[in-house]
């Protein structure tokens, strides 16, 4: 049944996409989170206390045992860096002007681990283990986004 | 070793336009409401069975792991399936042979659905179901292909518009019991839904469903379990589901054989060897009004062509001999459509025990059918689901209790007034018995302002594009488009000229043996007059979209119709295909450019 292609220019395609956008509202918990990131520069978690976890971001309810939770912890802002990669190229491939960090921080008092930039420490390499502490936009500049966070600076010292 | 399997839980959101809630956050609530009818807990589920409808609603793939901690599917067996919008019913079907198989003694049913995220519309999720070569150039959008099976489904059968109306009018007015209802109105007449805005003619406004988001759960359980959860199980009896072939230009649209398919595999388990008899009460799929009606008869209750009249004369009523879609359905409470699917056996489930309060079909009913429909007008998914008396009826091989209308209906003391609340119950209202499902506060409607303006709102456009190869077959076809030939392939096993062409046949499973040069005429199966984009904004001119059968063979082509006016086109008319000239043909679909009258037909 395979045809064989005796004339390569033959071969067609036809292009498409999908012609739509997406608007994501953040829901009952992540509401919470973002006016508190927003207008008091603070980040919430969720506690369950049946399951002694600590959700951050907050959460409206526990995955592991189904408990309402409410936004009812301040974790952070400092915390330790669990895990890190240095990035150096863009999602297509091309070179980034400048290597970017990506670290997963537990934050203090939370079980979660986050994800956000880690930023520049000069020429320290970073080291899994190593404290780092939140950096948050100027009130001003803040809009209720996970972009109020700049990301996480190392700060020295370790926690393990 | 098959195990018999119940449900015995059941919970849903309100059904509304914008939810506040995250997916899922709305699946979380819809699964504790279940779980919390039936007074278990996320530790006594074994397996956990999700569903929801298209990824490009939330343009969050692998949409099933994204919803599998609301729906309780943590450090568990948990798996998305996905038929379309047959998606919901066969959670269901999921879950059964899941705890008929005797891998988890008791299984969370989960279907959730979040449709306000896609912008501009909704309905942009749908263009990606059409052919990628063949039809997408065409533009087509949903409501075309709704449109095209309700207007050759009433020419063929003669059909009154007003009659289909009234399916409209009955969903709308039932779903005023329903306190998850998004369109419950007990007063809508037949008149407004003629009068409303014509879409895609004979499809009008108030013929569709709403866009919504919701949630809904079961929790189903083996036999030995489930008598230990609830004294009233109500057993899954049967379960059916076909597909037609992909090639909906190919197929009759008139009637919906893959949903008799999908019934008579049902039936079949359940002993049900005489539905009209032993069928109580229906919950077939409704996201259009002529959409129930066609089911209804696909699902073997009614003669073909002949369910509309049964509207129009009040058998399927809430009080009628078979009362359809009793919980307002699509139409009324809403169609958030995986969840819609899952919500028609939560209502089977509420029915039959007798908690449907406002809702409540008279006679204390045993036996009930749900049905859901999807991809493109391709699957049907069926269950059946009856009381622990309606299976003592079956295996006593009598045709059970008969008709609910025969069976004088004791009063029954938790039944509601009749008239719609004039405000939801509280949470505390929902945990008294009979009234259903159990509401509380989840599914929080935002307005419009409070969608565009939520803190922390963010949008996202997937920047993706694609090439699609066109393939063997469609790649010599459209070679044959540009020298304005349209070509078939012919089948020596059933004897078929297929139109479009492929390399093998899916009915009898072999290579296609050689190319025919079929006829550039044919015959209008069936059309509209489409007066809005997939983004309905407005269409002037309207286009007039066509099923074509092509002369010579055994196929049709789904194109537009043009020199002509939309009002004097007609089921059976003759066309003929106009070519873009000679040097501007590209290989394409559009090479021909529209599909006219041919000589003394028409104008």
């Amino acid at each position: 049944v395979i045809e064989k292609t005796s004339r390569p220019g033959d071969v067609r395609r036809w292009p498409g996409r999908i012609p739509v956008r997406h608007r994501y509202t953040p829901g009952r918990a992540g509401e919470v989170f973002f006016t508190a990131l927003r207008d008091g520069g603070v980040l919430l978690g969720s506690r369950c206390t049946r399951c002694d976890m600590v959700y951050a971001p907050a959460r409206s309810f526990c995955e592991r045992c189904f408990a309402e939770l409410s936004a009812d912890v301040e974790v952070g802002p400092g915390g330790e860096l669990a895990s890190f990669t240095v990035v150096f190229a863009a999602v297509d491939g091309s070179p980034l002007d400048r290597p970017v960090a990506y670290g997963l921080v537990r934050l203090d008092g939370a079980d979660t681990l986050f994800l956000h930039r880690v930023l520049d420490a000069g020429d320290e390499p970073l080291e899994i283990g190593e404290r780092v502490e939140v950096v948050l936009r100027p009130e001003a500049e803040r809009t209720g986004s996970i972009l109020d966070i700049e990301g996480f600076l190392p700060v020295g010292g370790s926690t393990g | 070793v098959k195990r018999r399997v119940a449900v015995v839980g059941a919970g849903m959101t309100r059904f509304v336009r914008r939810a506040q809630e995250t997916g899922k956050e709305l699946a979380w609530e819809a699964a504790r409401g279940a779980l919390g009818s039936c007074a278990l807990t996320l530790e006594d589920i074994d397996a956990v069975c999700l569903t929801s409808a298209p990824d490009a609603f939330d343009g969050v793939h692998m949409k099933g792991e994204y919803l599998s901690d609301g729906a309780g599917g943590w450090g568990k067996p948990c798996i998305r399936t996905y038929v379309g919008g047959g998606s919901g019913v066969f959670a269901g079907i999921q879950a059964w042979y899941t705890v008929a198989s005797g891998m988890a003694d008791v299984a969370l049913v989960v279907a959730e659905e979040k449709m306000s995220s896609t912008q501009p519309h909704p309905q942009g999720a749908f263009l990606t179901i059409f052919d990628n070569v063949l039809e997408r150039p065409l533009e087509p959008n949903l409501l075309w292909i709704f449109a095209l099976e309700m207007n050759r489904y009433m020419t063929v059968h003669g059909l009154d518009k007003r009659d289909i109306a009234t399916v409209a009018v009955k969903n709308k007015r039932n779903a005023a019991g329903h306190p998850s209802a998004l369109l419950g109105q007990a007063d809508i007449t037949v008149e407004d839904v003629l009068a409303s805005e014509t879409l895609a003619w004979p499809v009008q406004r108030l013929d569709v469903s709403p866009i919504s988001d919701g949630a809904v759960a079961l929790v189903v359980a083996a036999e030995g379990v489930a008598e230990r959860i609830t004294d009233r199980p109500v057993w899954i009896e049967g379960v059916g589901w076909n597909l037609d072939t992909a090639y909906w230009t190919n197929r009759d649209l008139v009637f919906p054989e893959y949903v008799a398919n999908a019934a008579r595999m049902a039936y079949d388990m359940a002993g049900v060897t005489e539905p009209r008899k032993q069928i109580h009460l229906a919950e077939p799929y409704d996201p259009f009004d002529y959409k129930e009606l066609h089911h209804l008869e696909g699902l073997l209750l009614f003669d073909k062509g002949k369910a509309p009249e049964a509207a129009r004369d009040g058998v399927l009523n809430r009080d009628g001999d078979l009362p359809s879609c009793p919980s307002g359905g699509l139409l009324g409470v809403g169609n958030p459509i995986a969840a819609a699917g899952l919500m028609k056996l939560a209502e089977l489930f509420w029915q039959l025990r007798g908690e449907a309060g406002a809702r409540q079909v008279p006679g204390s009913p045993e036996r009930g059918v749900a049905q859901a429909w999807g991809d493109l007008m391709q699957v049907g998914t069926v269950v059946v689901m009856g009381t622990e008396g309606a299976r003592r009826g079956t295996a006593a091989g009598s045709g059970s209790a008969g008709p609910p209308h025969l069976t004088p209906a004791p009063p029954d003391p938790a039944a509601l007034p009749s008239e719609p609340p004039s405000d939801p119950p509280s949470a505390a209202a929902s945990t008294s018995h009979g009234v259903t499902p159990p509401v509380g506060p989840a599914g929080r409607a935002l307005t419009e302002e409070e969608f565009r303006g939520a803190v922390g709102a963010v949008e996202h456009a997937v920047d993706a594009r694609y090439e699609w190869d066109v393939g063997v077959a469609v790649g010599r076809f459209l070679e044959g488009l540009r020298a304005g030939r349209i070509l078939g392939r012919s089948c020596s096993g059933c004897g078929r000229v297929l139109v479009p062409p492929r390399m093998f046949c899916e009915r009898c499973f072999r290579a296609t043996d050689a190319w025919v040069r079929v006829e550039t005429t044919g015959t209008v199966e069936t059309f509209s007059v489409c007066h809005v984009a997939w983004d309905m904004q407005p269409l002037d001119p309207p286009q007039v979209p066509a099923v074509i059968s092509i002369d010579g063979s055994d196929g049709g082509l789904l194109h537009l119709l043009g020199d002509v006016d939309p009002s004097d086109v007609r089921i059976g008319m003759a066309v003929e295909a106009v070519w873009r000239r000679v040097g501007e043909r590209t290989g394409s679909i559009l090479d021909i450019e529209h599909f006219r009258p041919r000589r003394g037909e028409g104008a």
